[in-house]
């Protein structure tokens, strides 16, 4: 808390000072100052040396890139944006780029993507990116969720192996197929629903469910209430399959992250970054599935990092170069193959090896490109929206009734929008 | 005081005035506003909304009951046991320096990683270290527990973690003012016969009256505070049995950018660390005109 509070209160003390007086000004020379997360040192490589081949390719710009830790990533950029002092060129968790728009940083990157770009890219970066009917982001990957599997446990147990999102288990296939596991399991524990991860991932991975049942997080027509949305009976219907995997003893604690690779559970309800750690597990055994259909056909997440700039005029111009220069087929197959994400572009992933046609994670490809991947709440309440809805998840997780804990959850929403007066 | 005085003083009242002070009028202020993390709306000031709403929160009220009876159990417990550790550690033994770092070492550990180290050590299933322990030590009789979704043993769990790491420093603490004791009073004691325990009961312990007010008083300030641990190891869970103040107001302020709430609920913590560190002052001041 307090060193949070200690550098909003840096951070407001010192905007009056500013930094760009170091560098000697060549008047036909942009200076950019760009912002990404620091990920894993793969990508971290990625990004530096893209950074300094745009530089080499482009005498008359200029980027001058920053890395910042994942972690505090938000909590920084935020407080760069209240002193005024965010940088041209930025990159931001995806569902947060609605709030960042909102908030009137960022500037809307139509017209700067040539349209053949545009076309190439998956639809779900640019549902990702859209706000108000304009686009805010682009990202160069996108992420990939659904349920790694044991082909031989599957097989033990007579499941049905679906051959692709539309043939997805129903729920209640799901439910008697954990069943079946679970009368051949020491412990009885089956399903790895990756709890130990931190807060976004609850969103992510679990609002696909209610989206599968007919339900969603808010009504998206407008974004101005959660209420007979969230907790309508088709969600509690969904949350309460949910609660019952996970009060009947069926999902795996998984706080060693070791439940799928040392073979205590058959399925496991990750991300396309789990593939390489999983594949080395179980090699040939390993399936990849679509999650459960709750009822609407199955529905999956997407999302994961992208750009935005807040640069003007002519040095708007400039920043773009460097998108559309990250967003080359080369440079987009080089960044998804360091950090294993779905390539941004049909052109890069044509020529991945994992993406391709007939690679292991097609499947991550058909769900985003096919209409199964629902993009999370395109609208600056996303930061609540998320927070009522891990609660929630925890709420029921804990044996909470549904129904209330969705209820809470709508109140905590629908209070946040009128506090900002529906965020017009 | 002399201008010498204020001079040499000027640093840390400095510190302390835009580091404590100026933080704290400022959530003062901000209580009584809308204010939201980096919003374009414009700021209102709306009376006292924050805090009837957070006053009508069961997350909040839940809090501060978790609050109170964390503090009110682990002080006690945190303050015995080091005091028991420092007697221990305050005699001539063999590799009396190797103790004293081992109890020591809990505490230079950052919490972040006392407290995932805490969360193996509580894995649900036989398997799970704790689980595992208390059938060994119960024969057998023990059924397995997922410790930190348990709505019975979740805060507990906190608590022993919370002193397990807390415990050194006290002890630290203790044992200096064990060994500020003049050797003399011990002698004098002897020669008058007094047995070990009476030696204990009228030497030591009003010999240690100065350190172990601070020590109470410090684990109670620190008890309020309690964040790190709930954080990591069980966020607020389960259905908030562990949820804190502190945790609540770290929720508002950066998970919802509500920043008003926040500012609100740490004015409302601030005011009860106060209350409860004055009464305290107050009843040792006065046991002390009566002693």
């Amino acid at each position: 808390m307090s060193r949070r509070w200690l550098i909003v209160i840096i951070v407001l003390g010192l905007s009056g000072c500013s930094d760009d007086a170091a560098t000697p000004e060549r008047p036909d020379v942009i200076h950019l100052r760009a912002w990404a997360h620091a990920g894993q040192a793969a990508e971290r490589r990625v990004i530096q040396a893209q950074v300094a081949r745009f530089n080499e390719r482009t005498p008359d710009v200029d980027i001058k890139l920053t890395l910042i830790p994942e972690r505090s990533y938000n909590a920084q950029v935020q407080a760069a944006a209240i002193a005024g002092d965010l940088p041209e060129l930025l990159e931001l968790d995806g569902p947060y780029l609605y709030n960042y728009a909102w908030q009137g940083h960022l500037q809307p990157l139509d017209g700067l993507l040539p349209g053949d770009l545009s076309n190439d890219l998956l639809p779900s970066i640019i549902a990702q990116g859209r706000y108000r009917g304009r686009i805010y982001g682009v990202g160069v990957f996108d992420s990939g969720l659904g349920l790694y599997a044991s082909r031989r446990a599957l097989s033990r147990a007579g499941a049905r192996i679906p051959g692709g999102p539309a043939d997805a288990w129903t729920a209640q296939e799901f439910t008697a197929l954990l069943q079946a596991l679970a009368a051949h399991d020491a412990d009885g524990a089956v399903l790895d629903l990756k709890l130990n991860y931190p807060g976004e991932w609850f969103t992510y991975a679990f609002s696909p469910i209610l989206q599968s049942a007919g339900a969603d997080l808010i009504d998206r027509n407008g974004y101005q209430s959660a209420d007979g949305v969230l907790n309508a009976p088709a969600a509690v219907k969904a949350m309460t399959t949910l609660q019952a995997w996970l009060r009947g003893g069926f999902v795996d604690a998984n706080v060693d992250d070791g439940a799928f690779v040392t073979g205590r559970v058959a399925l496991s309800w990750a991300g396309h970054w789990e593939y390489a750690r999983y594949a080395g597990a179980l090699g040939d055994d390993l399936l990849l599935l679509p999650l459960p259909d709750f009822g609407h056909g199955t529905r999956t997440g997407q999302g994961s990092w992208v750009w935005g700039m807040t640069a003007t005029g002519k040095r708007a111009e400039a920043a773009a170069r460097f998108l559309r220069f990250l967003l080359e087929p080369g440079e987009v197959l080089a960044m998804a193959d360091a950090n294993g994400a779905v390539p941004a572009r049909q052109a890069a992933i044509a020529n991945s090896e994992r993406y391709g046609d007939g690679g292991p994670l097609r499947l991550f490809v058909e769900q985003l490109t096919e209409g199964y991947a629902v993009p999370r709440p395109q609208t600056p309440a996303y930061p609540v929206i998320t927070a009522a809805f891990q609660q929630a998840f925890f709420d029921i997780r804990d044996g909470a009734e549904v129904r209330a804990a969705l209820d809470r959850a709508v109140a905590a929403i629908d209070q946040d929008i009128a506090d900002n007066k529906g965020y017009r | 005081m002399t201008r010498a005085a204020w001079l040499f003083a000027a640093p840390a009242l400095l510190g302390l005035l835009l580091f404590v002070a100026l933080p704290f009028v400022l959530a003062f202020v901000l209580a009584f506003t809308n204010l939201r993390l980096g919003s374009p709306l414009p700021l209102e000031f709306v009376g006292l909304e924050q805090f009837h709403r957070i006053f009508s929160d069961p997350a909040f009220l839940r809090a501060l009951l978790n609050n109170a009876v964390f503090a009110l159990v682990v002080v006690p417990v945190q303050t015995l046991l080091a005091l028991g550790l420092a007697l221990l550690l305050n005699r001539r033994l063999k590799g009396l320096a190797l103790f004293r770092t081992l109890f020591f070492m809990p505490v230079v550990f950052p919490l972040s990683l006392v407290s995932v180290v805490w969360i193996l050590i509580f894995a649900p299933g036989a398997n799970g270290m704790m689980n595992a322990f208390l059938e060994t030590v119960t024969l057998g009789a023990w059924q397995p527990r997922d410790f930190l979704h348990d709505p019975v043993l979740a805060l507990p769990a906190i608590m022993l973690t919370s002193v397990w790491q807390g415990v050194g420093f006290q002890m630290v603490i203790i044992l200096a003012g064990l060994q500020a004791i003049p050797g003399g009073l011990y002698e004098a004691a002897a020669i008058d016969g007094a047995s070990r325990w009476r030696r204990f009961w009228h030497v030591t312990l009003p010999q240690l009256r100065n350190t172990l007010i601070f020590v109470v008083l410090v684990t109670t300030i620190l008890a309020f505070r309690l964040f790190d641990q709930v954080q990591i190891m069980t966020q607020g869970g389960p259905r908030n049995a562990t949820t804190t103040a502190m945790y609540e107001a770290v929720q508002a302020a950066f998970a919802r950018q509500q920043v008003a709430k926040g500012a609100a609920i740490t004015v409302v913590l601030f005011l009860i660390v106060l209350l409860v560190t004055v009464l305290q002052r107050r009843l040792v001041r006065q046991e002390r005109e009566i002693a």
